[in-house]
């Protein structure tokens, strides 16, 4: 059987532009490498992430339809790989689907035709891992696995806006998520399981409640520490903030030195791909990734 | 069918222990049901709250297969495994008592905080009811359906690491509350919930939406109290509603966050904020996470024009 092609409407989210261009180029490797094509909604805006429905529920609705009609006009699923994005793209489309008809979903578009945009609903939004799950396949994937991540014990960080944001269409449970340890064992590595990695980084709170926002990251790390973890994997940006750029500050606050890397999803995609370090930007970390790299004998 | 409940015991002051008890029940049957045949048949002395039965008093909360959740609105066949066997443990953020039983007074006290009562200015009633319209009602309804059985309180993210933060439950009575046309006591309200113990201290972990028995959807009431917070222009500004108005400033600006700007703005606006970010500044350039340069997205006109379309019908309506 010949795979169809496996073409989306990319939305990068402003933290792999930004703090984390680590994980754009990570990405932008490994979909090549894996014959995925992607076409980046180079209008598309900052989804907000999640706090626009605070000054106002239309604002929020509005300007992530206008993000999803960018992913119509191509005629292509939105892809996204940031959990919080996922959250908040996702529930806004889940939301405006059921409101077809509607007069609320009539006065959005009478706002996205101000430029010249409409919103249908006709295509999906889903997260890069979800797509390397169902669309690439695991199969698939273990297939072109150059280097077996063998021995690396992977502790999951999934993101309270991958699991929970979106009351249906869910992937995963959200006290039991699977995917991202079947990703891991797919490329070799082994799944560790502890209470946090379900859980919250506390990166909400860090701009304006540092202390709390680092108690619950400190929490989190050490749980992991704790359980055997040799590195985090996350496919939440943010949650990479909290718990990399911030585990200086979380280790001065409880007193233990912590150093435990936090790997982007694509990151180690890409290791497992064959992809050197470099490339995947493993050096950019403020947590440093050596003893990743020295388990895996590089 | 034959199934194993996993209980999680505890003596008054003694450490925690696992033990197995084996039932043959009808699926159709309640965990609380099971519950009490243990109790019954097995072992006299475990103990757990329970009084309706029938999802209305909010007793019976506890941890199924680690989840909180009434275990008399929890029916054997959906929670047993494919073994079946069933996790049952007390409610998290709470000390035990005994067993599956939790000491709640941190639970109450939190809700006194947000002064759950409606409030007229002599606390007077009238000589007739008050009277509401459906729409009047309609606001309320929502947050006035929670029992306070606590599922929330036992999962809260923030609650777990902050022990002065209210807790959901608190909160949707807050919005409750302040919602009803019948309390006088807005500005009151406002201002103490304004605080980072209160509306701001929720981290949007989405806990209690998810276990939430009845629909109350705390998370959602907590963003309609911060709503009214940021729209109210008497509200004394603070950091989480500066980070709030720089993120749709910057949106407007040049469609997505510059996060350095974004930093500066909201939490380095005095000294001892900018002394905070100095270190993470220098950590950040010094791996090339500071991107020196921002470029506005494709087409952000539009995005702009789009926001203060809706900012303008905003203040109208
Ligand atoms: S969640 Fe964050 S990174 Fe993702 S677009 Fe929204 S604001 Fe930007
Ligand atoms: S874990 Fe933290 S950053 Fe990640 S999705 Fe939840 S709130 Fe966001
Ligand atoms: S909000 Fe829901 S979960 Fe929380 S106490 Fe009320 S009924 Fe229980
Ligand atoms: S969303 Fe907020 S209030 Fe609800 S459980 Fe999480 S931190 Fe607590
Ligand atoms: S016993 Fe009353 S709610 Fe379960």
């Amino acid at each position: 059987m010949i795979a169809p092609p496996l073409k989306y409407a990319y939305y990068p989210g402003c933290v792999a532009r930004g703090a984390c261009r680590e994980l754009y180029t990570s990405t932008a490797l490994i979909t090549a490498a894996l014959g995925i094509e992607l076409v980046e909604l180079k209008s598309a805006s900052c989804c907000g992430a999640g706090t626009l429905k605070e000054d106002s529920q239309r604002l929020q609705d509005a300007v992530n339809a206008r993000n999803i009609a960018l992913a119509e006009e191509q005629g292509l699923t939105m892809l996204t790989q940031c959990s919080t994005c996922q959250g908040v793209l996702g529930a806004v489309n889940d939301k405006l689907r059921a409101e077809r008809g509607s007069a609320y979903r009539d006065e959005i578009n009478a706002l996205l035709a101000r430029g010249g945009h409409h919103y249908d609903g006709s295509v999906d939004v889903r997260h890069l891992l979800w797509i390397l799950l169902a669309d690439v396949g695991l199969d698939n994937l273990r297939a072109r696995v150059r280097r077996p991540l063998t021995g690396l014990r992977c502790g999951s960080f999934y993101g309270c806006y991958l699991l929970r944001a979106q009351a249906h269409r869910r992937v995963d449970d959200a006290f039991n998520p699977q995917s991202l340890e079947k990703l891991f064992e797919a490329l070799g590595a082994t799944p560790v399981y502890f209470e946090g990695r379900t859980k919250c980084c506390g990166f909400p709170l860090s701009s304006y409640d540092a202390p709390t926002s680092f108690s619950m990251a400190a929490v989190r790390l050490q749980d992991a520490i704790d359980c055997g973890a040799d590195c985090l994997v996350t496919p939440c940006p943010l949650c990479h903030l909290n718990l990399d750029a911030r585990q200086p500050e979380v280790e001065r606050q409880v007193g233990r030195k912590l150093g435990l890397p936090v790997l982007h999803l694509s990151q180690l995609v890409g290791l497992a791909l064959g992809l050197s370090p470099e490339q995947l930007g493993l050096g950019r970390h403020i947590v440093s990734t050596r003893p990743v790299l020295e388990r895996l004998g590089l | 069918m034959e199934i194993t409940i996993r209980i999680r015991r505890q003596a008054e002051s003694g450490s925690p222990d696992y033990k197995s008890y084996a039932l043959d029940v009808d699926p159709g049957t309640t965990v609380l049901d099971a519950l009490m045949r243990i109790k019954g048949e097995i072992d006299g002395t475990l103990a757990f709250r329970k009084n309706c039965r029938n999802a209305i008093c909010g007793s019976c909360a506890m941890r199924i297969n680690g989840r909180s959740a009434l275990a008399c609105a929890s029916r054997i066949r959906d929670v047993a495994d494919a073994r079946g066997e069933i996790l049952i443990q007390p409610m998290g953020n709470m000390p035990v008592i005994k067993d599956l039983v939790v000491d709640m007074t941190s639970f109450w006290k939190h809700l006194d905080q947000v002064d759950p009562y409606v409030s007229t200015a002599a606390r007077r009633t009238p000589e007739k009811e008050f009277l509401q319209t459906p729409e009047q009602r309609a606001a309320v309804e929502q947050a006035g359906n929670c029992i306070l059985c606590g599922a929330c309180y036992s999962e809260c993210n923030s609650r777990e690491v902050n022990p002065n933060f209210v807790g959901p439950h608190a909160l949707a009575k807050a919005q409750r509350v302040m919602a009803d046309n019948r309390d006088d006591q807005t500005a009151q309200r406002h201002a103490l919930y304004n605080q980072p113990e209160f509306a701001w201290g929720c981290t949007r972990c989405f806990y209690c939406n998810e276990v939430c028995p009845m629909g109350v959807q705390p998370l959602d009431q907590i963003q309609k109290i911060r709503h009214e917070l940021l729209t109210d222009k008497a509200t004394e500004p603070n950091t989480a509603m500066r980070h709030r108005r720089v993120m749709v400033r910057q949106i407007k600006e040049s469609g997505w966050l510059d996060e350095a700007r974004f930093a500066l703005q909201v939490v380095g606006r005095d000294f001892k904020g900018l002394w905070s970010l100095v270190p993470l500044g220098v950590r950040m350039a010094a791996k090339g996470k500071m991107p020196l340069r921002h470029r506005p997205i494709e087409n952000c006109a539009q995005v702009r024009d789009l926001v203060e379309a809706i900012q303008k019908e905003d203040t109208k309506s």
